[in-house]
Protein backbone atom coordinates (compact mmCIF):
# COMPACT_ATOMS: atom_id res chain seq x y z
CA UNK A 1 0.00 0.00 0.00
CA UNK A 2 2.68 2.51 0.77
CA UNK A 3 5.18 1.51 -1.54
CA UNK A 4 2.23 2.03 -4.52
CA UNK A 5 1.82 5.74 -3.01
CA UNK A 6 5.81 6.13 -3.66
CA UNK A 7 5.47 5.13 -7.36
CA UNK A 8 2.77 7.58 -8.18
CA UNK A 9 4.42 10.58 -6.61
CA UNK A 10 7.78 8.98 -6.47
CA UNK A 11 9.60 13.09 -6.56
CA UNK A 12 7.57 14.97 -5.14
CA UNK A 13 6.16 14.06 -1.51
CA UNK A 14 9.76 13.22 0.41
CA UNK A 15 8.68 14.74 3.51
CA UNK A 16 5.83 13.19 4.82
CA UNK A 17 7.04 9.47 3.42
CA UNK A 18 10.49 9.64 5.27
CA UNK A 19 8.51 9.97 8.68
CA UNK A 20 6.60 6.87 8.38
CA UNK A 21 9.19 4.98 6.81
CA UNK A 22 12.59 6.48 6.95
CA UNK A 23 14.76 3.38 5.89
CA UNK A 24 12.70 2.04 2.93
CA UNK A 25 12.51 5.53 0.43
CA UNK A 26 15.93 6.36 0.70
CA UNK A 27 16.41 2.34 -0.72
CA UNK A 28 13.66 3.27 -3.38
CA UNK A 29 15.41 7.01 -4.34
CA UNK A 30 18.82 5.63 -4.33
CA UNK A 31 18.08 2.27 -6.32
CA UNK A 32 17.39 3.89 -9.84
CA UNK A 33 20.91 6.42 -10.07
CA UNK A 34 23.21 4.13 -8.61
CA UNK A 35 23.29 1.57 -11.82
CA UNK A 36 24.51 4.88 -13.75
CA UNK A 37 26.24 6.41 -11.24
CA UNK A 38 30.06 6.50 -12.33
CA UNK A 39 31.66 5.98 -8.95
CA UNK A 40 30.03 2.61 -7.97
CA UNK A 41 31.36 0.58 -11.04
CA UNK A 42 31.28 -2.35 -10.01
CA UNK A 43 34.28 -4.91 -10.70
CA UNK A 44 32.26 -7.09 -13.08
CA UNK A 45 31.13 -4.33 -14.93
CA UNK A 46 34.11 -2.42 -15.46
CA UNK A 47 35.65 -5.76 -16.99
CA UNK A 48 32.86 -6.02 -19.03
CA UNK A 49 33.15 -2.06 -20.50
CA UNK A 50 37.19 -3.39 -20.80
CA UNK A 51 36.29 -6.18 -22.85
CA UNK A 52 33.51 -5.15 -25.50
CA UNK A 53 36.11 -1.62 -25.68
CA UNK A 54 38.25 -4.08 -27.32
CA UNK A 55 35.59 -5.69 -29.40
CA UNK A 56 34.32 -2.07 -30.20
CA UNK A 57 38.00 -1.42 -31.43
CA UNK A 58 38.44 -5.07 -33.82
CA UNK A 59 34.88 -4.57 -35.25
CA UNK A 60 36.04 -0.48 -36.27
CA UNK A 61 38.72 -1.82 -37.86
CA UNK A 62 37.02 -4.38 -39.59
CA UNK A 63 34.20 -2.07 -40.65
CA UNK A 64 36.75 0.25 -41.96
CA UNK A 65 38.75 -1.96 -44.12
CA UNK A 66 35.61 -3.08 -45.63
CA UNK A 67 34.73 0.92 -46.76
CA UNK A 68 38.32 1.05 -48.11
CA UNK A 69 37.88 -2.07 -50.11
CA UNK A 70 34.32 -1.02 -51.34
CA UNK A 71 35.64 2.53 -52.49
CA UNK A 72 39.03 1.02 -54.12
CA UNK A 73 36.67 -1.53 -56.29
CA UNK A 74 34.49 1.42 -56.91
CA UNK A 75 37.32 3.95 -58.23
CA UNK A 76 39.04 0.65 -60.26
CA UNK A 77 35.03 0.45 -61.50
CA UNK A 78 35.43 4.17 -63.11
CA UNK A 79 38.40 3.60 -64.72
CA UNK A 80 37.89 0.12 -66.06
CA UNK A 81 34.49 1.80 -67.87
CA UNK A 82 36.53 4.69 -69.01
CA UNK A 83 38.82 1.71 -70.69
CA UNK A 84 35.37 0.07 -72.22
CA UNK A 85 34.85 3.72 -73.48
CA UNK A 86 38.12 4.36 -75.00
CA UNK A 87 38.26 0.47 -76.50
CA UNK A 88 35.20 0.84 -77.88
CA UNK A 89 36.37 4.60 -79.89
CA UNK A 90 38.32 1.89 -82.04
CA UNK A 91 35.92 2.28 -85.30
CA UNK A 92 36.48 5.35 -85.16
CA UNK A 93 39.72 5.91 -85.18
CA UNK A 94 42.46 5.42 -88.15
CA UNK A 95 44.55 3.18 -86.42
CA UNK A 96 43.49 0.42 -83.67
CA UNK A 97 47.16 1.78 -82.12
CA UNK A 98 46.00 4.89 -80.64
CA UNK A 99 43.03 3.30 -78.74
CA UNK A 100 45.30 0.62 -77.25
CA UNK A 101 48.26 3.27 -76.08
CA UNK A 102 45.17 5.58 -74.59
CA UNK A 103 44.01 1.71 -72.97
CA UNK A 104 47.35 1.18 -72.12
CA UNK A 105 47.95 4.60 -70.25
CA UNK A 106 44.40 4.25 -68.38
CA UNK A 107 45.43 0.89 -67.37
CA UNK A 108 48.54 2.23 -65.84
CA UNK A 109 46.23 4.48 -63.14
CA UNK A 110 44.61 0.93 -63.15
CA UNK A 111 47.21 -0.88 -61.77
CA UNK A 112 48.33 1.95 -59.04
CA UNK A 113 44.28 1.67 -57.84
CA UNK A 114 45.36 -2.24 -57.61
CA UNK A 115 48.72 -1.77 -55.65
CA UNK A 116 45.96 0.33 -53.01
CA UNK A 117 43.70 -2.62 -52.72
CA UNK A 118 46.18 -5.25 -52.23
CA UNK A 119 47.14 -4.47 -49.08
CA UNK A 120 43.67 -4.47 -47.99
CA UNK A 121 43.43 -7.54 -49.46
CA UNK A 122 46.25 -9.81 -48.24
CA UNK A 123 45.94 -13.46 -46.85
CA UNK A 124 42.60 -14.66 -45.67
CA UNK A 125 41.12 -11.17 -46.14
CA UNK A 126 41.21 -11.94 -49.87
CA UNK A 127 38.08 -13.97 -49.79
CA UNK A 128 36.67 -12.24 -46.63
CA UNK A 129 36.23 -9.10 -48.28
CA UNK A 130 35.84 -10.62 -52.10
CA UNK A 131 32.28 -9.40 -51.93
CA UNK A 132 33.30 -5.66 -51.91
CA UNK A 133 36.23 -6.34 -53.94
CA UNK A 134 34.60 -8.14 -56.88
CA UNK A 135 32.63 -5.64 -58.65
CA UNK A 136 35.73 -3.65 -59.42
CA UNK A 137 37.75 -6.63 -60.36
CA UNK A 138 34.70 -7.97 -62.73
CA UNK A 139 34.47 -4.86 -64.43
CA UNK A 140 38.69 -4.80 -64.75
CA UNK A 141 38.31 -8.01 -66.60
CA UNK A 142 35.66 -7.14 -68.61
CA UNK A 143 37.65 -4.22 -69.60
CA UNK A 144 40.87 -6.32 -70.63
CA UNK A 145 38.56 -9.13 -71.82
CA UNK A 146 37.62 -6.32 -74.67
CA UNK A 147 40.99 -5.46 -75.02
CA UNK A 148 41.92 -8.85 -75.57
CA UNK A 149 39.08 -9.47 -78.05
CA UNK A 150 39.91 -6.80 -80.19
CA UNK A 151 43.38 -7.49 -80.14
CA UNK A 152 43.64 -11.10 -80.92
CA UNK A 153 39.83 -12.36 -81.12
CA UNK A 154 39.83 -14.68 -78.66
CA UNK A 155 38.87 -15.40 -75.09
CA UNK A 156 40.98 -13.76 -72.22
CA UNK A 157 42.50 -16.80 -69.82
CA UNK A 158 42.44 -16.60 -66.32
CA UNK A 159 45.90 -16.57 -66.22
CA UNK A 160 46.04 -13.97 -68.52
CA UNK A 161 44.13 -11.41 -66.16
CA UNK A 162 46.58 -12.45 -63.40
CA UNK A 163 49.40 -11.65 -65.76
CA UNK A 164 48.40 -8.19 -66.66
CA UNK A 165 47.78 -7.92 -63.01
CA UNK A 166 51.44 -8.96 -61.93
CA UNK A 167 54.08 -6.08 -61.51
CA UNK A 168 57.59 -7.15 -60.07
CA UNK A 169 57.85 -7.71 -56.00
CA UNK A 170 60.83 -6.89 -53.92
CA UNK A 171 62.63 -9.55 -55.59
CA UNK A 172 62.04 -8.69 -59.13
CA UNK A 173 59.53 -11.56 -60.16
CA UNK A 174 56.07 -10.88 -61.46
CA UNK A 175 53.63 -11.43 -59.36
CA UNK A 176 49.78 -10.49 -59.28
CA UNK A 177 48.53 -7.81 -57.05
CA UNK A 178 45.39 -9.62 -56.09
CA UNK A 179 44.02 -13.05 -56.23
CA UNK A 180 41.53 -13.87 -58.83
CA UNK A 181 38.73 -16.67 -57.75
CA UNK A 182 36.87 -18.61 -60.29
CA UNK A 183 33.92 -16.90 -59.86
CA UNK A 184 35.40 -13.18 -60.48
CA UNK A 185 36.52 -14.55 -63.75
CA UNK A 186 33.53 -15.98 -64.53
CA UNK A 187 31.22 -13.23 -63.94
CA UNK A 188 33.69 -11.21 -65.40
CA UNK A 189 33.77 -12.51 -68.99
CA UNK A 190 29.84 -12.65 -68.51
CA UNK A 191 30.02 -8.94 -68.72
CA UNK A 192 31.76 -9.05 -72.17
CA UNK A 193 29.24 -10.19 -74.54
CA UNK A 194 27.30 -6.29 -73.91
CA UNK A 195 30.45 -4.91 -75.26
CA UNK A 196 31.09 -6.67 -78.05
CA UNK A 197 27.96 -6.70 -79.32
CA UNK A 198 28.25 -2.54 -78.85
CA UNK A 199 31.47 -3.26 -81.09
CA UNK A 200 29.30 -5.01 -83.63
CA UNK A 201 26.96 -2.19 -84.26
CA UNK A 202 30.15 0.21 -84.46
CA UNK A 203 31.38 -1.88 -86.50
CA UNK A 204 27.86 -2.19 -89.08
CA UNK A 205 28.09 1.37 -89.29
CA UNK A 206 31.45 1.32 -90.69
CA UNK A 207 30.35 -1.49 -92.72
CA UNK A 208 33.44 -3.91 -91.54
CA UNK A 209 31.44 -7.20 -91.90
CA UNK A 210 34.31 -8.96 -91.36
CA UNK A 211 34.16 -7.22 -87.63
CA UNK A 212 30.79 -8.81 -87.41
CA UNK A 213 31.00 -12.33 -88.21
CA UNK A 214 34.00 -12.10 -85.64
CA UNK A 215 31.22 -11.00 -82.83
CA UNK A 216 28.82 -13.27 -83.75
CA UNK A 217 31.31 -16.72 -83.44
CA UNK A 218 32.93 -14.94 -80.40
CA UNK A 219 29.48 -14.41 -78.85
CA UNK A 220 28.33 -17.96 -79.55
CA UNK A 221 30.71 -19.45 -78.33
CA UNK A 222 30.80 -18.08 -74.91
CA UNK A 223 27.17 -18.46 -74.94
CA UNK A 224 28.07 -22.18 -75.33
CA UNK A 225 30.56 -21.70 -72.73
CA UNK A 226 28.58 -20.03 -70.25
CA UNK A 227 25.94 -23.03 -70.75
CA UNK A 228 28.47 -25.68 -69.59
CA UNK A 229 28.84 -23.32 -66.57
CA UNK A 230 25.29 -23.23 -66.07
CA UNK A 231 25.12 -27.35 -65.63
CA UNK A 232 27.22 -27.18 -62.76
CA UNK A 233 27.30 -25.53 -59.77
CA UNK A 234 25.92 -22.60 -58.93
CA UNK A 235 27.52 -18.83 -59.26
CA UNK A 236 26.03 -15.83 -57.91
CA UNK A 237 24.46 -13.57 -60.06
CA UNK A 238 25.58 -15.38 -63.17
CA UNK A 239 22.15 -15.99 -64.06
CA UNK A 240 21.12 -12.38 -64.87
CA UNK A 241 24.68 -11.89 -66.88
CA UNK A 242 23.30 -15.12 -68.60
CA UNK A 243 20.11 -12.92 -70.01
CA UNK A 244 21.89 -10.05 -70.98
CA UNK A 245 24.02 -12.47 -72.51
CA UNK A 246 20.80 -14.04 -74.19
CA UNK A 247 19.94 -10.00 -75.58
CA UNK A 248 23.40 -9.33 -76.97
CA UNK A 249 23.41 -12.65 -78.89
CA UNK A 250 20.16 -11.44 -80.80
CA UNK A 251 20.71 -8.33 -80.90
CA UNK A 252 24.03 -9.04 -82.58
CA UNK A 253 22.13 -11.74 -84.76
CA UNK A 254 19.43 -9.34 -85.45
CA UNK A 255 22.11 -6.84 -86.82
CA UNK A 256 23.86 -9.58 -89.05
CA UNK A 257 20.27 -10.32 -90.52
CA UNK A 258 19.55 -6.72 -91.24
CA UNK A 259 23.52 -6.36 -92.79
CA UNK A 260 22.54 -9.73 -95.01
CA UNK A 261 19.57 -8.78 -96.38
CA UNK A 262 20.82 -5.41 -96.99
CA UNK A 263 23.58 -6.51 -98.96
CA UNK A 264 21.83 -8.90 -101.29
CA UNK A 265 19.20 -6.47 -101.79
CA UNK A 266 21.79 -4.20 -102.86
CA UNK A 267 23.63 -6.66 -104.94
CA UNK A 268 20.67 -7.41 -106.67
CA UNK A 269 19.59 -3.95 -106.94
CA UNK A 270 22.61 -2.82 -108.74
CA UNK A 271 22.28 -6.25 -110.63
CA UNK A 272 19.34 -5.37 -111.86
CA UNK A 273 20.38 -1.74 -112.45
CA UNK A 274 22.89 -3.08 -114.68
CA UNK A 275 20.66 -5.86 -116.60
CA UNK A 276 18.47 -2.37 -117.43
CA UNK A 277 21.39 -0.31 -118.54
CA UNK A 278 22.37 -3.43 -120.87
CA UNK A 279 18.98 -3.32 -121.77
CA UNK B 1 38.50 -19.28 -78.91
CA UNK B 2 38.56 -22.85 -76.87
CA UNK B 3 35.65 -24.12 -75.86
CA UNK B 4 38.30 -25.48 -73.33
CA UNK B 5 38.72 -23.06 -70.29
CA UNK B 6 35.01 -23.39 -70.13
CA UNK B 7 35.47 -27.23 -69.58
CA UNK B 8 37.62 -26.63 -67.03
CA UNK B 9 36.32 -24.14 -65.17
CA UNK B 10 33.12 -26.58 -65.22
CA UNK B 11 35.51 -29.12 -63.45
CA UNK B 12 36.26 -26.58 -60.79
CA UNK B 13 33.14 -25.91 -60.45
CA UNK B 14 31.88 -29.49 -59.61
CA UNK B 15 34.30 -30.10 -57.56
CA UNK B 16 33.53 -27.13 -55.43
CA UNK B 17 30.03 -28.31 -55.39
CA UNK B 18 30.86 -31.44 -54.15
CA UNK B 19 32.53 -29.81 -51.27
CA UNK B 20 29.46 -27.35 -50.81
CA UNK B 21 27.41 -31.16 -50.24
CA UNK B 22 29.81 -31.81 -47.69
CA UNK B 23 30.18 -28.89 -45.74
CA UNK B 24 26.10 -28.90 -45.85
CA UNK B 25 25.92 -32.38 -44.32
CA UNK B 26 28.55 -31.94 -41.36
CA UNK B 27 26.64 -28.34 -40.19
CA UNK B 28 23.12 -29.96 -40.31
CA UNK B 29 25.25 -32.72 -37.98
CA UNK B 30 26.04 -29.43 -36.09
CA UNK B 31 22.51 -28.62 -36.25
CA UNK B 32 20.62 -31.47 -34.98
CA UNK B 33 23.24 -31.66 -31.43
CA UNK B 34 22.23 -27.60 -31.15
CA UNK B 35 18.86 -28.87 -30.76
CA UNK B 36 19.19 -31.60 -28.22
CA UNK B 37 21.54 -29.80 -26.77
CA UNK B 38 19.11 -26.83 -26.50
CA UNK B 39 16.12 -28.95 -25.15
CA UNK B 40 18.30 -30.23 -22.34
CA UNK B 41 19.36 -26.71 -21.40
CA UNK B 42 16.06 -25.50 -21.48
CA UNK B 43 15.01 -27.38 -18.56
CA UNK B 44 17.00 -24.84 -16.35
CA UNK B 45 13.74 -22.79 -16.81
CA UNK B 46 11.71 -25.31 -15.06
CA UNK B 47 14.05 -25.82 -12.34
CA UNK B 48 15.40 -23.72 -9.05
CA UNK B 49 19.06 -22.48 -9.24
CA UNK B 50 19.88 -24.80 -6.75
CA UNK B 51 19.44 -27.76 -9.15
CA UNK B 52 20.80 -25.85 -11.93
CA UNK B 53 23.76 -27.65 -11.84
CA UNK B 54 22.36 -30.86 -12.34
CA UNK B 55 21.05 -29.17 -15.52
CA UNK B 56 24.42 -28.18 -17.27
CA UNK B 57 26.08 -31.35 -15.89
CA UNK B 58 23.21 -33.37 -18.55
CA UNK B 59 24.41 -31.63 -21.22
CA UNK B 60 27.81 -32.20 -21.06
CA UNK B 61 28.05 -35.15 -23.61
CA UNK B 62 26.25 -32.80 -25.67
CA UNK B 63 29.19 -30.44 -25.89
CA UNK B 64 31.52 -33.38 -26.47
CA UNK B 65 29.41 -33.94 -29.25
CA UNK B 66 29.23 -30.25 -30.82
CA UNK B 67 33.47 -30.45 -30.43
CA UNK B 68 33.65 -32.92 -32.65
CA UNK B 69 30.70 -32.11 -35.10
CA UNK B 70 32.54 -28.62 -35.59
CA UNK B 71 36.04 -30.15 -35.82
CA UNK B 72 34.42 -32.22 -38.88
CA UNK B 73 33.80 -29.06 -40.09
CA UNK B 74 36.87 -27.24 -39.45
CA UNK B 75 38.55 -30.38 -41.13
CA UNK B 76 36.84 -29.77 -44.67
CA UNK B 77 37.98 -26.55 -45.08
CA UNK B 78 41.30 -24.97 -46.25
CA UNK B 79 42.15 -22.19 -44.18
CA UNK B 80 42.68 -20.11 -47.33
CA UNK B 81 38.76 -20.67 -48.22
CA UNK B 82 37.52 -19.90 -44.79
CA UNK B 83 36.03 -17.04 -45.60
CA UNK B 84 34.52 -18.31 -49.28
CA UNK B 85 31.95 -20.56 -47.37
CA UNK B 86 31.97 -18.86 -44.53
CA UNK B 87 28.63 -17.45 -44.71
CA UNK B 88 27.71 -21.27 -44.70
CA UNK B 89 28.27 -21.78 -41.33
CA UNK B 90 27.78 -19.04 -39.50
CA UNK B 91 24.50 -19.27 -37.95
CA UNK B 92 25.47 -22.76 -36.83
CA UNK B 93 28.26 -21.85 -35.21
CA UNK B 94 26.53 -18.96 -33.49
CA UNK B 95 23.75 -21.28 -32.07
CA UNK B 96 27.03 -23.42 -30.71
CA UNK B 97 28.01 -20.22 -29.31
CA UNK B 98 24.96 -19.22 -27.50
CA UNK B 99 24.85 -22.58 -25.76
CA UNK B 100 28.34 -22.40 -24.48
CA UNK B 101 27.41 -18.38 -23.36
CA UNK B 102 23.94 -19.22 -21.54
CA UNK B 103 25.51 -23.10 -20.05
CA UNK B 104 27.93 -20.69 -18.49
CA UNK B 105 26.22 -18.13 -17.48
CA UNK B 106 23.48 -20.87 -15.97
CA UNK B 107 27.10 -22.29 -13.94
CA UNK B 108 28.66 -19.68 -12.78
CA UNK B 109 26.80 -16.42 -13.02
CA UNK B 110 29.04 -14.91 -15.41
CA UNK B 111 29.81 -14.01 -18.84
CA UNK B 112 31.80 -16.41 -21.27
CA UNK B 113 35.18 -15.52 -22.42
CA UNK B 114 36.40 -15.87 -25.85
CA UNK B 115 38.66 -18.52 -23.31
CA UNK B 116 35.00 -20.30 -22.11
CA UNK B 117 34.25 -20.53 -26.31
CA UNK B 118 37.76 -22.12 -26.99
CA UNK B 119 37.80 -24.73 -24.15
CA UNK B 120 34.01 -25.79 -24.86
CA UNK B 121 34.13 -25.76 -28.69
CA UNK B 122 37.79 -26.65 -29.62
CA UNK B 123 38.29 -23.39 -31.98
CA UNK B 124 39.38 -19.87 -31.18
CA UNK B 125 37.21 -17.02 -30.86
CA UNK B 126 39.26 -13.78 -33.48
CA UNK B 127 38.55 -11.16 -31.17
CA UNK B 128 41.42 -9.19 -32.38
CA UNK B 129 39.80 -9.46 -36.23
CA UNK B 130 43.29 -10.69 -37.22
CA UNK B 131 44.07 -12.76 -40.58
CA UNK B 132 43.44 -16.12 -40.31
CA UNK B 133 45.17 -19.50 -40.85
CA UNK B 134 43.33 -21.94 -39.63
CA UNK B 135 39.61 -22.08 -38.92
CA UNK B 136 38.40 -19.93 -36.44
CA UNK B 137 35.17 -18.48 -34.66
CA UNK B 138 34.49 -14.68 -35.72
CA UNK B 139 34.21 -11.82 -33.17
CA UNK B 140 30.59 -11.43 -34.81
CA UNK B 141 29.68 -14.87 -33.84
CA UNK B 142 30.90 -14.21 -30.36
CA UNK B 143 28.78 -11.41 -30.29
CA UNK B 144 25.89 -12.83 -31.67
CA UNK B 145 26.01 -15.81 -29.17
CA UNK B 146 25.87 -13.03 -26.44
CA UNK B 147 23.22 -11.70 -27.76
CA UNK B 148 21.05 -14.81 -27.22
CA UNK B 149 21.78 -14.92 -23.77
CA UNK B 150 19.74 -11.65 -22.92
CA UNK B 151 16.52 -13.79 -24.38
CA UNK B 152 17.08 -16.87 -22.11
CA UNK B 153 17.64 -13.96 -19.25
CA UNK B 154 14.55 -12.31 -19.82
CA UNK B 155 12.93 -15.80 -19.45
CA UNK B 156 15.02 -17.56 -16.75
CA UNK B 157 13.52 -13.90 -14.38
CA UNK B 158 10.14 -14.88 -15.03
CA UNK B 159 10.84 -18.35 -14.48
CA UNK B 160 12.65 -17.95 -11.34
CA UNK B 161 9.52 -15.53 -9.82
CA UNK B 162 7.64 -19.15 -10.89
CA UNK B 163 9.90 -21.68 -8.70
CA UNK B 164 9.26 -18.82 -5.86
CA UNK B 165 13.27 -17.47 -5.93
CA UNK B 166 12.45 -14.04 -6.05
CA UNK B 167 16.10 -12.69 -5.55
CA UNK B 168 17.40 -13.53 -8.94
CA UNK B 169 15.49 -11.34 -11.01
CA UNK B 170 17.71 -8.66 -9.64
CA UNK B 171 20.92 -10.64 -9.73
CA UNK B 172 19.72 -11.33 -13.38
CA UNK B 173 18.79 -7.56 -13.96
CA UNK B 174 22.15 -6.53 -12.83
CA UNK B 175 23.91 -8.59 -15.03
CA UNK B 176 21.92 -7.98 -17.31
CA UNK B 177 22.25 -4.03 -17.30
CA UNK B 178 26.05 -4.73 -17.29
CA UNK B 179 26.02 -6.33 -20.35
CA UNK B 180 24.22 -4.16 -22.33
CA UNK B 181 26.53 -1.18 -21.35
CA UNK B 182 28.94 -3.26 -23.07
CA UNK B 183 27.50 -3.85 -26.12
CA UNK B 184 26.17 -0.06 -25.97
CA UNK B 185 29.86 0.65 -26.60
CA UNK B 186 30.12 -0.88 -29.54
CA UNK B 187 29.67 0.79 -33.19
CA UNK B 188 27.37 -1.25 -35.02
CA UNK B 189 26.72 -1.36 -38.78
CA UNK B 190 23.27 -1.69 -40.14
CA UNK B 191 24.02 -5.79 -39.93
CA UNK B 192 22.74 -8.78 -38.68
CA UNK B 193 24.37 -8.19 -35.20
CA UNK B 194 22.88 -4.49 -35.27
CA UNK B 195 19.22 -5.73 -35.63
CA UNK B 196 19.66 -8.36 -32.93
CA UNK B 197 21.18 -5.56 -30.89
CA UNK B 198 18.23 -3.60 -31.28
CA UNK B 199 16.63 -6.46 -29.52
CA UNK B 200 18.35 -6.42 -26.50
CA UNK B 201 16.27 -4.01 -25.10
CA UNK B 202 12.63 -5.70 -24.93
CA UNK B 203 14.28 -8.40 -23.02
CA UNK B 204 15.93 -6.27 -20.68
CA UNK B 205 12.12 -4.42 -20.52
CA UNK B 206 10.99 -7.24 -19.82
CA UNK B 207 12.98 -8.43 -16.84
CA UNK B 208 12.78 -4.83 -15.60
CA UNK B 209 9.35 -5.25 -15.53
CA UNK B 210 9.31 -8.66 -13.47
CA UNK B 211 11.52 -6.69 -10.74
CA UNK B 212 8.86 -3.85 -10.86
CA UNK B 213 6.31 -6.63 -9.84
CA UNK B 214 8.08 -7.68 -7.28
CA UNK B 215 9.00 -4.34 -6.04
CA UNK B 216 5.54 -3.16 -6.30
CA UNK B 217 4.36 -5.85 -4.01
CA UNK B 218 6.91 -4.88 -1.59
CA UNK B 219 7.82 -8.57 -2.13
CA UNK B 220 11.80 -7.24 -2.53
CA UNK B 221 13.32 -4.51 -1.64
Amino acid sequence: MDTSDDIQRPSAPSSEVTDSRPPKKPKFANNKPADTSMEDISESKREVLTLFTSYRDSLDAHHDQRERVIKCSRDITALSKKIVFSLLRITQESSPETVFNDAEKKHKQVLDLFRKISVELQGSNSLKYNRQATPGLQEYIEAIGLWTFLQNNVLITKDQVLERLSVPNADGVLTPLVSVTDEDYILGISDLPGEVNRYCINAIGKGDHEAVRRCLMFLRQMKEGINLLMCSGKVRDLDKKVAVLDSSLEKTERAYYSMSIRDSEMSTQSASRSMAIDA
Amino acid sequence: MDVQVFVDLQDKLDQESTLREDIKNAINELYKTCRLASAKLAKAHAVPKSQTQEVTDAIKPQFETLRQNISTLAGLIQPVTFYKYHDMWTNAIQSAGSLVVFAIYLESARLATPDDIQAYLGYRVNTENANITEFVITLEEYLNAIVSLFNELSRLAVNAVIVNDIQRPQEISTFASELYAGFQLLNLKNDNLRRRFDSIKYDIKKIEEVQYDLRVRGLIA
